[in-house]
């Protein structure tokens, strides 16, 4: 397992766990470890719109030119639009310096691979060890690095976008949006995006700040209560809002009302897996069953993953999948590229309200609505292994279950609905999962499966 | 975290190592922490001017200084790659707390460093430099929250640094120069800025190089051929050569002679300066000719030590039109304090475009004294010592004496200077007479006197 490295990159407060000697360091082992395999590396790096990026940035970048890899600063960018950038100008990696949604005070390193996708797990436990036993191989003095600057990333992925979508359709409807980029890096591409597919556009939070004074950058529903009452107060037709890095995006119907991204994901399912008659689809593990409702009413397939986009990514890639994402708003069309694109996304719900011509509550009212409960049960790390076991072998023979899904966790479905025992990569418990079209169900095999874990964990 | 740093590449105008084995982007950016901490702590400021040379190994060393110095909540204006007068004219312009330069100026390639200077133009003090490197040896700087982290700005300095020389600068001939860059970093500013102000230039060595293959970055005669060849083959006016980041130039004359910066400086004082008045500071190395021609023209000639620090400093203080460095540091304050080698040529210039004369002529008329520069074996616990003896001794018996940097003596038909090296475990002897003769018989007397000291305190260790 990887130390440093979380579910999306290295995370930590700023001069504290995130400070310039971290950077320096990851900088090196990052340029060590693709110097393995390449003669002279070449990395693109931007990052979002957080105060401490540019220390960050230029440690993170000294390290890399010290073992002699070219780095090229793409500045303040969304993180898919790095991503694009990584893949279609062919370079070997690249660097973004963001903490995604978290608070301000944090920031973060996440690594790119040279398709665009997130590193998988096997690329930073090589960048760990080599940081860990500061195996560095430094380049001579005429051989490090070479930095420059392209300020062109924003408007490529720009028209990288607009060629993806039904441009001309989306601006015949001139449809009215408010956007809500939380003073974060959309702001430097949504509002130039929706102008040219036609919008008009109301901006909320649209300056870049690195305090986020509009609200902290997950966009849940406690941050956005000034985006459901401006789309109402101005009558748009919806409202957008990104993360903090503008890789997910999360949607306000006309009539106000928040919704939730397992929703918009089975909205874009659904008619893409219409479009596209058939075709295999991705999801994590966790991702509720409208998502396969759907998708199964389209004759296609659904596959799922371990929870983390990259491992979607990857598995899109393998299966050369039609569509795939995430419930937290993240979805990645992989006619553009391989990762979560939040501008690509809101660009695509807007092309499906166009085909559709329905309003995008009319949308989201034919998805079917499951009641999902959440819950955890602590378990010391080092008993989560023998408690998987455990649980599938106890559930193994339960007359109620009808299949067991061993993917991430244990996921039990059952009459009416699923469980999901997943234990935390983080903290030292599980997380349970359970969902049904009845309320009551979901609580149901929330309550008995969390028993019985107890009892599990209580028995080691 | 702290890493082994030597003590070593912390030297008296400036720090240099080479590049892997003394200095690395580890140390560098614990000198932007040193240095963020001094400029808030010591000088109370908040914003230092950085830029570097065209080494290739400045680009990690500087970047990692930025990150440093940004962790301690000071704001970084990044020149980016430049020659050091455009980096040090936009700290002085943007009125900068500290301005720093990633270079190693005239040393071999795989070689890097760093120096300081305030926005003012004038070089850190050996004693100020010491607390940056106490700071950095010590691992005393704190860094700030998150909110606190200094902001990092890029500005390109080449057009405002073009402009203020096309602004100072005019000229009525069409002049013709050769221009020697070295494929270093004056290869980023002085074809610029020479063809912005109408000089007919004859390039050598102006593409960036930055392995210096060409020829040594070190602007001493036996290295300037190339150039000394271009301006009699081409008829020039003159040639300059730079050094590695642009801090001296070694100027040639029509005849593709290589003056001394002495002479350079004596031209630029009899012929370059509005106003015959105020006090030239020249080091005490430098020739009796300085003083004998300049003196009876107006000036006061001021000794001061050994440094280029000491001369922007001193010759702020004391208003000076002119500095003049033995080792080929000249300033001219009228433009700046600070010490970049542009300006040279370009007075030169300026002095021929109003001069019916060439600068061999001009040249031609400034008497030249035989010198000679010896070196005496001392061991590095007694050599500071020795001097210190000297200078008790030859007060008694000389009645000239300027003991501010080693021993001067002056007499009237020559000098002889004694100084002990910082670095190695010798003593250095120049001197300077108005012929061959006295020049050896004094070398011999000092240097006698030296020894005798030296046996001295032998003798009184054992």
């Amino acid at each position: 397992m990887t130390k440093l490295f979380g579910t999306n990159g290295i995370r930590g407060i700023v001069n504290e766990d995130m400070n310039c000697e971290l950077a320096l360091g990851i900088g090196k082992a990052w340029g060590t470890y693709l110097k393995k395999s390449l003669i002279r590396p070449k990395v693109a790096m931007g990052t979002d719109a957080r105060l401490s990026n540019h220390m960050l940035k230029n440690a993170i970048s000294a390290g890399l030119l010290s073992t002699g890899c070219d780095v090229i600063d793409v500045g303040l960018v969304p993180t898919p639009a790095l991503q694009y950038t990584v893949k279609e100008k062919d370079f070997d990696s690249g660097v973004v310096i963001t903490a995604s949604h978290n608070p301000p005070q944090f920031n973060g390193i996440k690594g790119i691979a040279s398709d665009g996708t997130e590193f998988s797990k096997d690329v930073e436990e090589g960048i760990e060890k080599i940081f860990f036993e500061k195996n560095y191989s430094l380049a001579e003095w005429k051989s490090v690095g070479k930095l420059s600057m392209w300020d062109g990333a924003v408007d490529f992925y720009i028209y990288g976008v607009l060629s993806n979508v039904d441009l001309e359709l989306i601006k015949d409807q001139h449809y009215h949006i408010v956007l809500d980029c939380g003073n974060g890096a959309g702001c430097v591409a949504t509002p130039i995006l929706l102008e040219k597919l036609g919008c008009k556009i109301t901006k909320l939070y649209c300056e870049l700040d690195g305090t986020f004074p509009g609200h902290n950058s997950e966009p849940v529903p406690e941050n956005l209560g000034d985006l459901m009452q401006k789309v109402t107060e101005v009558g748009a037709d919806l409202g957008a809002a990104q993360d903090g890095d503008a890789d997910r995006a999360i949607f306000i119907d006309e009539k106000g009302t928040y919704i939730w991204g397992d929703k918009t994901l089975a909205l874009a399912a659904k008619y893409i897996t219409k479009e596209k008659k058939g075709g295999t689809t991705i999801t994590p593990v966790t991702t509720s069953s409208c998502f396969d409702d759907v998708v199964t009413e389209n004759n296609a397939e659904v596959i799922h993953t371990m929870v983390g986009s990259p491992f979607v990514a990857r598995k899109m890639i393998q299966k050369n999948a039609i569509f795939g994402g995430e419930e937290n708003g993240g979805l990645i069309f992989p006619e553009m590229q391989h990762c979560r694109d939040s501008a690509m996304t809101i660009a695509k719900i807007m092309e499906i309200m166009a085909k559709e011509k329905k309003t995008l509550s009319e949308l989201i009212r034919e998805i079917p609505i499951y009641e999902v409960h959440k819950t955890k049960i602590s378990c010391p790390n080092d008993k989560k292994e023998t408690v998987m076991r455990k649980l599938a072998e106890l559930t193994k023979d339960d007359s109620g279950v009808i299949k067991i899904d061993k993917t991430d966790g244990v996921k039990l479905y059952v009459e009416n609905g699923w469980v999901l025992m997943r234990p935390s990569g983080t903290e030292p418990i599980f997380r349970v999962y359970s969902e049904s079209k009845s309320k009551d169900r979901s609580e149901e095999l929330a309550l008995k499966y969390k028993r019985l874990a107890e009892e599990i964990i209580n028995s080691q | 975290m702290k890493i082994d740093i030597s003590k070593h590449i912390f030297r008296a105008y400036d720090i240099r190592g080479l590049y892997k084995k003394d200095i690395s982007p580890e140390i560098f950016y614990k000198m932007g922490l040193a240095a963020g901490n001094y400029v808030k702590n010591v000088i109370h400021g908040r914003q230092i001017a950085v830029g570097n040379d065209i080494r290739q190994s400045s680009i990690p060393l500087v970047h990692s200084f930025i990150a440093g110095v940004s962790a301690t909540g000071i704001n970084i204006i990044y020149t980016g790659n430049t020659a050091f007068g455009q980096t040090l004219f936009k700290g002085w312009e943007l009125k900068q707390d500290l301005i720093a330069f990633v270079t190693a100026s005239h040393l071999p390639p795989e070689w890097n460093g760093i120096k300081f200077y305030y926005g003012d133009g004038v070089g850190l003090p050996e004693k100020e430099l010491m607390k940056i490197r106490d700071f950095t040896l010590n691992d005393d700087f704190d860094v700030v929250d998150w909110e606190k982290v200094g902001d990092v700005e890029s500005v390109d300095p080449k057009t405002s640094y073009k402009n203020f020389f096309k602004s100072k600068f005019k000229f009525n001939k069409k002049l013709k120069v050769a221009i020697d860059c070295g494929g270093a970093s004056t290869t980023l500013s002085v074809p610029d800025v020479f063809d912005a102000i109408g000089l007919d230039t004859v390039h050598v060595f102006c593409e960036p190089d930055p392995s210096f293959s060409k020829r040594p970055s070190e602007p001493k005669s036996e290295n300037l051929t190339v150039l000394v060849d271009a301006v009699k083959k081409n008829n020039c006016d003159f040639g300059v050569a730079f050094d590695g980041d642009g801090d001296r130039s070694v100027i040639v004359d029509n005849t593709g002679k290589v003056l001394s910066a002495d002479e350079t400086g004596i031209i630029l004082g009899k012929y370059g300066l509005a106003e015959k008045k105020g006090t030239i500071i020249v080091n005490v190395e430098c020739s009796k000719a300085v003083k004998e021609q300049l003196e009876p023209l107006g000036f006061k000639v001021k000794q001061i030590p050994v440094g280029h620090t000491f001369l922007t400093l001193e010759a702020k203080l004391e208003k000076s039109p002119l500095g003049i460095e033995s080792s080929g540091h000249l300033i001219l304050p009228e433009y700046f304090l600070f010490d970049d080698a542009l300006v040279v040529p370009l007075k030169i210039a300026e002095i021929l475009d109003n001069n019916e004369k060439t600068l061999g002529e001009l040249a031609a008329e400034i008497p030249t004294y035989p010198t000679k520069k010896e070196v005496i074996d001392c061991d590095d616990q007694i050599k500071f010592d020795v001097v210190e003896r000297l200078k008790v001794e030859l007060t008694k018996e000389f009645e000239n004496i300027n003991a501010m940097d080693g021993v001067r003596v002056d007499l009237k038909n020559g000098w002889v200077l004694i100084r002990s090296s910082n670095t190695s475990p010798i003593i250095r002897l120049t001197t300077e007479a108005d012929n061959e003769k006295i020049l050896d018989q004094l070398t011999m007397q000092f240097m006698d006197k030296t020894e005798e000291i030296i046996e001295k305190f032998k003798g009184e260790s054992k």
